[in-house]
């Protein structure tokens, strides 16, 4: 069973809005594609339009969360927080505005569109801003829990979302609180922590195992990191101890992705374990007809996790 | 013979401000040119009577612009005046660019460009007051700039005045050789803005520019043609003067008995 993400934001807004007057949208002319029609048609006063000036809608943001606002500033990722990085560090996180950045698009995920419109960096460009807090759903469910929970915050904060239509995964009896993990399935053997749809992968390759003679007693941990910032560092430090084994898997760059802020989350409390990570390994993306094309090509596909999980198990 | 017109007493506050200003920077160094000559700018918006910060806002868009607001909110009693010695050190609130931890700044900025927008939004935000904004003419040179004026327009915040430190100097030079912004008011009114040019040293020219901005139902946008380093005659049109590290003690004597 499959929902879309976007269409899940669009929807959870809309229904907050209906309950809190303070809820504003500014949005760079997409409108559309983060499935607002319905909050601007219903909440027209809250709805600003900004048109294609993203450094301009972080400031206004910014300025309008200032006057109590809660603000979602709504584009694509590409675009914000790509644009308009420098005016996020000084408008938003300097003066710590109640704004939440909703980057659609993120990934290879948005697959035709090509190098420009697959976002592979926002999570470098939004991890290293002190204030910000970054969050990566796993599926339409958590995605609607995130921006209910970021909603009564009052901090800054960056939530990706992808384009297509992706696989039911969250466990409806779990709530999202920031700065935690779930673990979606229990294993002995080898941790795989990432973020975002692509962690439907690891599932498959579960099931593969299952059905291989020499690797069918292995269990996978599988990990949903959807707090990116802040860490969960019990569950993952726990995790990493009993397995000893760590792939991550995420549809970003290597440089700056959840493999780094992990790699150095157990260097720093002096545990070693063998690691791999997979991720877009220092390239631009490029235009294909499905995601699952370029998830091959990049080598994060399921095969290629496939293949990690036996290497990483002879290790 | 010519009328006599009675100096405005806003002309004594801001001399002593001058003052604290420039004591403040050969202590610490800092963008003086600028600070002296949108000084006069501030002192009207602080000391006019004409707004209410408890409601109104001021957002400091050229955030280097700092010694200048800080020294008016410290005659204005937001905090001690002692605090302006620790201008720019380790220990100190006061950032060198301007900040919000300092009482009275609502808004911490450094890096040109995002001010006006910032306020466009507090304007949008709060309909009921005003919002005064501060720009410098170089800054204008950022595209954001102009991402705003059409902002600006399409939301009518007739609530919104941006008042441009029309000092014609930027770091590396005059703003005409650097990148030329030729008929500034011309393209505010292109794109739907109220404009008026005044003598950004001549209060009553100020105040009445204020007092009719408030007014008004478009963006309004104030150009003050000021004179970088204004009041002492070396820093002057030098923009050598655009900050300063270590002023000598020569030079600062001087520039005291020109204030």
């Amino acid at each position: 069973m499959t929902n879309s993400i976007r269409q899940s934001f669009g929807d959870t807004l809309t229904k907050l809005a209906k309950n809190n007057k303070n809820i504003f949208v500014v949005n760079a002319d997409l409108k559309s594609s983060l499935f607002l029609n319905d909050f601007a048609k219903k909440f027209p006063r809250c709805f600003i339009e900004c048109g294609v000036a993203e450094n301009n809608a972080a400031a206004i943001a910014a300025g309008l969360a200032q006057t109590g606002k809660t603000v979602f500033l709504t584009s694509f990722a590409c675009f914000s927080p790509a644009i308009n990085w420098n005016t996020i560090k000084q408008s938003i996180c300097y003066n710590n505005s109640n704004v939440k950045i909703i980057g659609s698009h993120a990934g290879l995920m948005s697959t035709d569109l090509g190098a420009t419109h697959q976002m592979l960096e926002d999570l470098a460009l939004m991890r290293s801003l002190p204030n910000m807090e970054v969050f990566s759903p796993l599926d339409a469910l958590e995605t609607e829990k995130i921006v209910k929970t970021v909603s009564f915050s009052k901090k800054p904060a960056y939530i990706r979302l992808v384009r297509p239509s992706t696989q039911n995964l969250f466990d409806p009896k779990f709530d999202f609180t920031i700065g935690k993990s779930h673990i979606l399935q229990p294993g002995k053997n080898i941790t795989i922590i990432g973020h975002g749809p692509i962690l439907e992968e690891a599932f498959q390759v579960q099931a593969k195992l299952n059905l291989d003679d020499k690797y069918k007693k292995i269990t996978l941990e599988i990990i949903n990191c959807s707090s990116i910032k802040p860490l969960d560092t019990t569950t993952i430090l726990k995790s990493v101890k009993k397995t000893g084994r760590l792939i991550c898997l995420e549809d970003h760059q290597k440089n700056g992705g959840l493999g780094e802020a992990v790699a150095s989350l157990i260097l720093t409390n002096n545990l070693s374990c063998k690691f791999i990570h997979l991720a877009v390994d220092n390239s631009f993306g490029r235009s294909a007809k499905t995601y699952q094309e370029l998830y091959n090509y990049y080598g994060i596909g399921v095969n290629d996790l496939l293949s990690a999980v036996k290497k990483i198990i002879l290790k | 013979m010519l009328p006599f017109i009675k100096a405005n007493p806003l002309q004594k506050v801001s001399q002593d401000l001058r003052h604290d200003l420039l004591d403040m920077i050969y202590k610490n160094g800092g963008h003086i040119g600028g600070s002296l000559s949108s000084i006069d700018l501030i002192t009207a918006v602080y000391f006019g009577n004409l707004f209410n910060f408890k409601k109104d806002h001021f957002i400091l868009s050229a955030g280097h612009l700092a010694p200048a607001l800080y020294t008016v909110l410290a005659n204005a009693g937001y905090f001690s005046k002692k605090l302006l010695d620790t201008y720019s050190s380790f220990d100190s609130i006061l950032q060198h660019h301007i900040s919000r931890d300092v009482p009275g700044v609502e808004y911490s900025s450094g890096s040109l460009g995002q001010g006006l927008s910032f306020a466009c939004g507090l304007a949008l935000g709060n309909p009921k007051h005003t919002t005064i904004c501060l720009t410098s003419d170089g800054e204008h040179q950022e595209g954001q700039i102009w991402e705003s004026l059409l902002f600006a327009k399409k939301y009518k915040l007739g609530n919104l005045i941006n008042i441009v430190d029309f000092n014609q100097f930027q770091i590396d030079g005059p703003v005409s050789e650097i990148m030329p912004l030729d008929n500034l008011a011309a393209k505010y009114i292109q794109f739907g803005w109220t404009v008026t040019t005044v003598d950004g040293h001549n209060f009553n020219q100020i105040i009445s520019a204020l007092k009719n901005a408030k007014k008004s139902d478009y963006p309004n946008c104030i150009i003050a043609k000021t004179t970088i380093g204004k009041g002492v005659s070396f820093m002057e049109n030098n923009f050598k003067y655009h900050d300063v590290k270590n002023l000598s003690e020569v030079l600062y004597n001087q520039a005291k008995s020109e204030l």
